[in-house]
């Protein structure tokens, strides 16, 4: 599957990064295309661009604050989950976005 | 008698002092009056109380407040020379007794616990630290003195001469006491403490009233006894705080004056014998000194007299001590064993196991910050290899005393301004003297410049009568005012010289515009010294004097003004402005005329070499020199010293140490060939991010923690910073890595947590490290108990965005087992440090090489 993703924590320092590296080594696991942007205290990283997006199956956004852009995944099948889930139990995301 | 009818003559007057007439002024008061024979009294006319002039008690008694009308009565056969004295005394000494007493008291800081305490259960009361320390030990309760108990068996007098004698006797020994210590005082304050009790003990009213108790059949004691509450009830009355205060003063003269009188000795000079916490309404400063120093581990008094002698004598011998703390006496139980706490003004009286655990934690992360502390700055003593003094500008004994407590090595600008200011008449010479020796004395033989004052312009000072001036800053103003101002200048040189005797001290010159002046200043001070010379009074003849470099034309004649003086100190602020035409304070202008314009930077080397090649010595001081960035700048200027706030000498120190001469010789070869200010901004920027300390360091890995709760980890943790000197606010780093933890847990899973913050109160980006010998619980998101904290503090303004690429890199890290596995296994912290640089190593090399730009400029051939 063609997987989107967006961390984002509230200070942008760790868990925003660490999410990311979860997800995509699930991901990678379970046989999954993913890539992951990330919103921390860096700006955004690893950049969604428009065929990115349009590609994907769904989009997984693992954030706790608002986040810069989210009308660029309108038309998107989109799950939202607070970022302690990608670090509590990933693999629950993943079983989720099957159904 | 043919002068039944004369009238006393008169003095009216009103108490031109804030606090009131209160004891220091009332001595010198007295003192005048004992020198003649007349009677004086002195009435105050608010509440009508006459007193004896000649008696210190008499005119406290008075309640003498500001503003209250009074008059002076004399009569009798010297009555008009004591009129005189006693108009001079009110006109001219009076106003200018009242040097304040520095209330350093700071508001209570009850709000900044810290969270291991409270998490400990820790049950508060709050005072204000006006000593600050931490202090354990037993209570030991000073009762309000009971003085009847203790007053001897005999309570009448059989015999009222043999009762006389004693008391006399008595009062002579007291003030034999009081005399053999003011000869060992060792500071102005401690002196004029001393003076006050003195002038108690030889007191006219006291000697009456003691008298008239023993006339009226009293035994020594109990008139003693009763003399004391007699006074200590009067003053007790008094509005004034600050004379209500002065009641200790009278106890403690009362109490020693008994041990005198009576064979036994009162009980209320404690002795101690075990680790102890002395709990009292007040304390006499003779009290405090009488009490065994290596037993008396912290003060705690209900008094709110930050002002109090005995206060400032805590100060002095750093013993810790908390005011303000009502009730205390009857709060707290003698035996009992209590912390005071006065660094956050917190007093603990039930002392649990967490929280001796904190305070024995704390004072262990005290004395380790304490040997870091001075191996730093002996490490930087020892590496600069051009040596460069970082002095103080200071305007108080007191900011003098805390510079050198941070390791200055000189007062480079001695401020004498402060103390002209918001005054009705010129400082005296005599109280000038006691504020430069309290600074010389503070610097133990390191320099000390005192600048003569620099008014006029936008300071005013009415006594001086000095015109408005339409355009301040280009008026008349510093030296140039000192011709028409000589008794002034003279008083000030004068107490400069007299407290040169004890070393290091020289006098500096402000707003010299031309080799004139300086001749004009040199004689002023030569004529100072003549007559002092006269007087047989000592002072240092081989005084060194030097002017300040602020006004560009002195810039010019260098070769003329050098062979004139023995040192320059270029004040940076005005001579910019002047340089420039331009206000600093103007926004308009000041970004484009900054002090680090190449032309500016190249009239300051032009100076540096002129007086270099005149062997002079060449400090400076202003905003430039307090700018830490500016620091390769003057040592590529070959300058002798910079002189800073005195908060800042530490840091200055540590970035000294990691500056390397000639190098900074290249950049300020650099600096001169750039074209704008902004350039010279982005190169010293560039170069002191090469400067700032690394991410990881051993001092900031902790392994076989013993921490048992996330608070006292996190407290650990933020220790660690304290004792790395990498924080500048323990409490605000602790609770800004709080407030994330608040958010949800930082407990990442894996026996993992990463806590983090951005907060300015880290001197620098840094990864902290600790590993627990019990895992303990975190909420972390699988539950599990962790055994691993990675810390991650981020600056708050300045981070670099390449130190964020690192802490992201390591957040991924820690999801990757192996990496997990490293760090739960290295041995030492300089294995820790090692893998992280290895794994982290691409990023953190890189954020130095990314900081450094290549030159932009190349210095152009001349």
């Amino acid at each position: 599957m063609k997987i989107v993703a967006v961390t984002a924590c509230p200070t942008g320092i760790a868990h925003t990064y660490m999410a990311a590296a979860r997800l995509e080594k699930i991901a990678k696991n379970l046989g999954h295309d993913i890539k992951v942007e990330t919103q921390g205290a860096m700006g955004i990283e690893n950049k969604l661009t428009e065929s990115d997006i349009r590609q994907a199956q769904i989009a997984i956004f693992a954030i706790d604050i608002e986040i810069e852009g989210r009308e660029r995944f309108n038309g998107v099948k989109v799950i939202q989950v607070p970022l302690q889930e990608a670090l509590k139990n990933p693999e629950g995301i993943f079983v989720k976005i099957q159904h | 008698m043919s002068d039944r009818n004369h009238k006393p003559l008169e003095l009216f007057f009103s108490c031109p002092l804030v606090s009131g007439l209160h004891a220091r002024p009332a001595s010198h008061l007295a003192e005048v009056a004992n020198q003649f024979s007349s009677e004086c009294s002195l009435k105050n006319l608010r509440n009508g109380v006459v007193a004896n002039a000649k008696s210190v008690l008499g005119i406290i008694s008075a309640d003498i407040r500001h503003h209250d009308r009074c008059v002076l009565l004399v009569s009798g056969a010297d009555e008009r020379a004591a009129h005189k004295s006693l108009h001079a005394f009110v006109h001219e000494t009076l106003p200018k007794c009242d040097v304040p007493l520095v209330d350093v008291a700071t508001s209570s800081q009850s709000n900044s616990m810290p969270r291991a305490l409270k998490a400990a259960g820790a049950v508060f009361i709050s005072g204000v630290p006006i000593s600050r320390g931490i202090g354990q030990g037993q209570v030991v309760v000073l009762r309000r003195m009971s003085l009847p108990e203790k007053a001897g068996s005999r309570k009448v007098a059989t015999n009222p001469n043999h009762e006389l004698d004693l008391i006399r006797n008595g009062l002579a020994s007291v003030r034999h006491q009081i005399l053999e210590k003011l000869k060992y005082s060792l500071t102005p304050v401690g002196s004029a403490v001393l003076q006050a009790d003195l002038a108690i003990a030889s007191d006219v009213l006291l000697l009456e009233k003691l008298t008239e108790q023993v006339l009226g059949g009293k035994s020594a004691g109990r008139a003693v006894v009763e003399t004391a509450e007699y006074f200590i009830d009067l003053l007790g009355r008094s509005e004034s705080k600050y004379i209500r205060q002065r009641s200790a003063d009278i106890e403690e003269i009362c109490m020693q004056l008994l041990e005198e009188v009576c064979d036994e000795s009162p009980t209320q000079s404690v002795s101690l014998s075990e680790p102890s916490v002395l709990v009292a309404e007040s304390l006499g400063p003779q009290q405090l000194l009488q009490l065994d120093r290596r037993w008396l581990k912290a003060l705690v008094l209900e008094h709110s007299a930050g002002t109090s002698h005995a206060a400032i004598l805590a100060r002095s011998l750093g013993i810790p001590t908390l005011a303000a703390v009502r009730n205390a006496r009857l709060l707290l139980t003698p035996g009992s064993e209590i912390v005071v706490d006065a660094h956050r003004g917190l007093l603990i009286p039930q002392l649990s196991a967490g929280i001796r655990r904190f305070y024995e934690r704390e004072q262990r992360t005290l004395d380790l910050r304490k040997t870091a502390w001075s191996r730093d700055l002996r490490n930087a003593a020892e590496t600069d290899r051009k040596r460069i003094e970082v002095a103080a500008n200071a305007s108080s004994g007191e900011e003098s005393i805390a510079a050198f407590g941070n390791g200055a090595d000189g007062i480079g600008l001695f401020r004498t301004e402060m103390i002209f200011l918001g005054r009705d008449g010129p400082p005296s010479e005599q109280e000038q003297f006691a504020i430069y020796s309290e600074v010389v004395r503070a610097a133990e033989g390191r320099p000390v410049i005192i600048r003569t004052f620099d008014i006029g312009g936008d300071k005013k000072v009415a006594y001086l009568n000095l015109t408005r001036d339409e355009n301040p800053f280009l008026g008349y103003r510093g030296a140039r005012i000192y011709a028409d101002h000589r008794p002034v200048l003279q008083a000030q040189l004068r107490a400069i010289l007299r407290a040169s005797t004890e070393g290091g001290v020289r006098i500096m010159a402000p707003m010299i515009t031309s080799r004139e002046e300086i001749v004009e200043f040199k004689a002023a001070i030569a004529e100072a010294k003549r007559s002092l010379t006269r007087e047989s009074v000592p002072f240092d003849s081989e005084i060194k004097i030097g002017v300040m470099l602020e006004v560009p034309a002195l810039g010019f004649s260098l070769d003329q003004i050098c062979p004139e003086v023995d040192f320059l100190s270029i004040g940076t602020n005005d001579l910019s402005q002047y340089f420039f035409a331009a206000d600093r304070s103007n926004a308009n202008v000041s970004s484009r005329f900054s002090v680090r314009h190449p032309a500016f930077l190249r009239f300051l080397e032009q100076i540096s070499q002129q007086v270099r090649f005149h062997h002079k010595w060449l400090g400076v001081c202003g905003d430039m020199a307090a700018n830490i960035q500016n620091l390769p700048l003057f040592l590529g200027l070959d300058l002798d010293e910079i002189s800073i706030p005195g908060a800042e000498i530490h840091e200055f120190k540590r970035a000294l140490s990691k500056l390397d001469a000639d190098e900074c010789r290249r950049v300020l070869e650099r600096a001169l060939a750039c074209k704008h200010a902004s350039e010279v901004d982005e190169l010293l920027t560039a170069r002191h991010g090469q400067m700032q300390e690394s991410l990881v360091s051993d001092d900031l890995v902790v392994l076989g923690s013993t921490s048992r709760t996330k608070e006292e980890v996190i407290q650990e943790m933020v220790d660690a910073f304290y004792i790395a000197d990498r924080t500048t606010d323990r409490h605000l780093l602790e609770e800004a890595l709080w407030a994330r933890e608040e958010v949800y847990s930082t407990g990442l899973g894996f026996g993992f947590a990463t806590p983090h913050c951005k907060t300015d109160a880290v001197t620098s980006d840094a990864i902290c490290v600790l590993r627990l010998n019990d895992p303990i619980h975190w909420d972390s998101v699988d539950g599990e108990p962790v055994r691993m904290v990675v810390l991650l503090a981020l600056r708050d303004s300045e981070s670099a965005t390449t130190h964020m690429q690192v802490f992201s890199a390591l957040a991924r890290k820690l999801m990757n087992e192996e990496f997990r596995h490293h760090l739960l296994r290295a041995e030492t912290a300089g294995a820790v440090t090692a893998y992280l640089r290895d794994e982290l190593g691409a990023a953190i090399g890189k954020s130095n090489e990314a900081q450094a730009p290549e030159p932009s400029v190349q210095p152009q051939a001349p």
